[in-house]
């Protein structure tokens, strides 16, 4: 049998040696990862001709496990408050540790070669996305220009409060771009109330009034949950103290659920249960797995065969 | 949806229910039965009863109904559902202010059923708060502080 290995793939450890590869269950498993890798690697080729610049949003901290290397790399590329789609994984796929990692991971859970060029980006197809890249920021830039100088002229003409997508994405470009006086006036004026809708995405909860009684305490304030003052129609006299029959029998089936067997000796062995001579582990079984008491029960059934011939 | 979840409807009641539910998460809802966030979420957890009936026992408590609760639990937004296991009232962490409770309808049954079941292995190993598995855009956001000031 060869040493031990350990397949990350299938997650699981096999005694094949070089066999292991080849087996089934492994290319099973091999052609689910890299299915579930594919569509990432070609997101982020379609991003190569039409590079997307976006506002910044946690969401693009996400990260992608790279199957080849073995770690997880940043999906988007984000600087500032902006981010370029898919930038980061481009960024991974174009370099040449990826491609080292990649060649050693095909060669060594033998995967089918037509498929290894699918997850490599070329170092053109990287500066062709670069090029890309720089023209959608400046379009973008232009873009928030333009909106900025639209909000300017909606300020001074003082319109009746916007809801809607206009007015949060005003607001929102204003803070991420300059910041001057006269535009945070305006915004002021667009948005009288705090608007709770805009963030909500589906229907509004129902409020029902603030709960705050002052001198009464609340969960926040640690006072003594409803339940567990004792109301005044239940008075302890009447009842009998002790548990009633229905609590003794659920605590009778809590035990047997806890319940192991008493003659068998390991952690939590119950000492002062009685042992017969039969209790030391080594039955004389050298390749055994399974329970003790199965080695056990062989071994009582050949001794007393043994001593069955021996008398007779 | 409503009338196929038992309801809870006194003070006593409750406190009956929260004290003998045992070896099982207890999830009372809060609310109204003819609110319309209410009736998304009461027909999420009425579809995830019976599947859940091992883990979980769900019921629906009108907050008019009861207002000590109403007001112990600090519940301003309709429906608020607080978990409770073995008499303990079990906090989770959504990502949300609040953590005592979970304000607003599940975007799915899954959520619901993934919550629950965290909420569960939590407390067998002694957990009081525990972490959400919900994706955070599908908690719904609410404004606790300054409404109306």
């Amino acid at each position: 049998m060869a040493p031990p290995q350990r397949c990350t793939l299938c997650r699981q450890t096999f005694f094949c040696g070089r066999g292991h590869v080849y087996s089934r269950k492994h290319q099973r498993q091999l052609k689910g990862a890299l299915e579930r890798l594919l569509p990432q690697v070609e997101a982020a080729r379609k991003a190569i001709r039409a590079a997307q610049v976006e506002r910044y949003v946690p969401e693009h901290d996400r990260r992608c496990w790279c199957l080849c290397c073995g770690f997880e790399v940043r999906k988007h590329l984000s600087h500032g408050n902006l981010t370029v789609l898919h930038g980061g994984l481009l960024e991974h796929l174009a370099s040449p540790e990826h491609k080292k990692a990649t060649n050693k991971f095909w060669w060594e859970n033998k995967a089918e070669a037509q498929m290894k060029e699918k997850f490599l980006i070329s170092p053109q197809d990287y500066a062709r996305f670069k090029k890309s890249m720089v023209k959608s920021l400046d379009s973008y830039e232009e873009k928030e220009d333009e909106v900025i100088k639209e909000v300017r002229r909606k300020g001074l003409q003082k319109p009746e409060p916007e809801e809607g997508s206009s007015a949060p994405a005003s607001w929102k470009g204003m803070n991420s771009q300059v910041a001057s006086s006269s535009e945070h006036l305006s915004h002021l004026d667009l948005q009288p109330t705090p608007e709770f809708d805009w963030m909500e995405t589906g229907q509004p909860l129902t409020f029902i009034g603030h709960q705050d009684i002052p001198g009464v305490g609340n969960i926040h304030s640690g006072a003594t949950p409803p339940w567990m003052i004792q109301d005044e129609e239940e008075s302890s006299g009447n009842l009998p103290i002790g548990p009633s029959y229905e609590e003794f029998l659920k605590e009778k089936e809590k035990q047997k659920l806890k319940k192991l067997p008493p003659e068998r000796v390991g952690a939590n062995f119950d000492h002062n249960s009685s042992t017969s001579a039969g209790w030391l582990p080594s039955f004389g079984r050298v390749w055994n797995n399974g329970r003790r008491w199965q080695s056990r029960h062989q071994f009582k059934t050949e001794a007393a065969s043994r001593n069955k011939k021996g008398k007779s | 949806m409503s009338f196929l979840l038992p309801k809870l409807t006194s003070k006593k009641e409750v406190d009956q229910a929260i004290k003998s539910t045992a070896e099982k998460v207890l999830v009372l809802r809060f609310g109204r039965d003819e609110d319309p966030v209410c009736l998304q979420l009461d027909d999420i957890l009425s579809k995830t009863t019976s599947d859940l009936s091992k883990m979980a026992a769900v019921y629906l408590v009108d907050v008019d109904h009861t207002p000590v609760y109403t007001q112990y639990f600090d519940i301003s937004y309709i429906p608020s559902t607080v978990f409770f296991f073995n008499g303990q009232h079990m906090k989770v962490d959504y990502g949300s202010p609040d953590h005592t409770k979970f304000v607003g309808s599940f975007k799915t049954k899954q959520d619901f059923i993934d919550l629950i079941e965290v909420i569960y292995r939590g407390a067998m190993r002694g957990k009081l708060i525990v972490q959400s598995p919900i994706d955070p855009k599908n908690i719904p956001k609410y404004d606790l502080l300054y409404q109306d000031i």
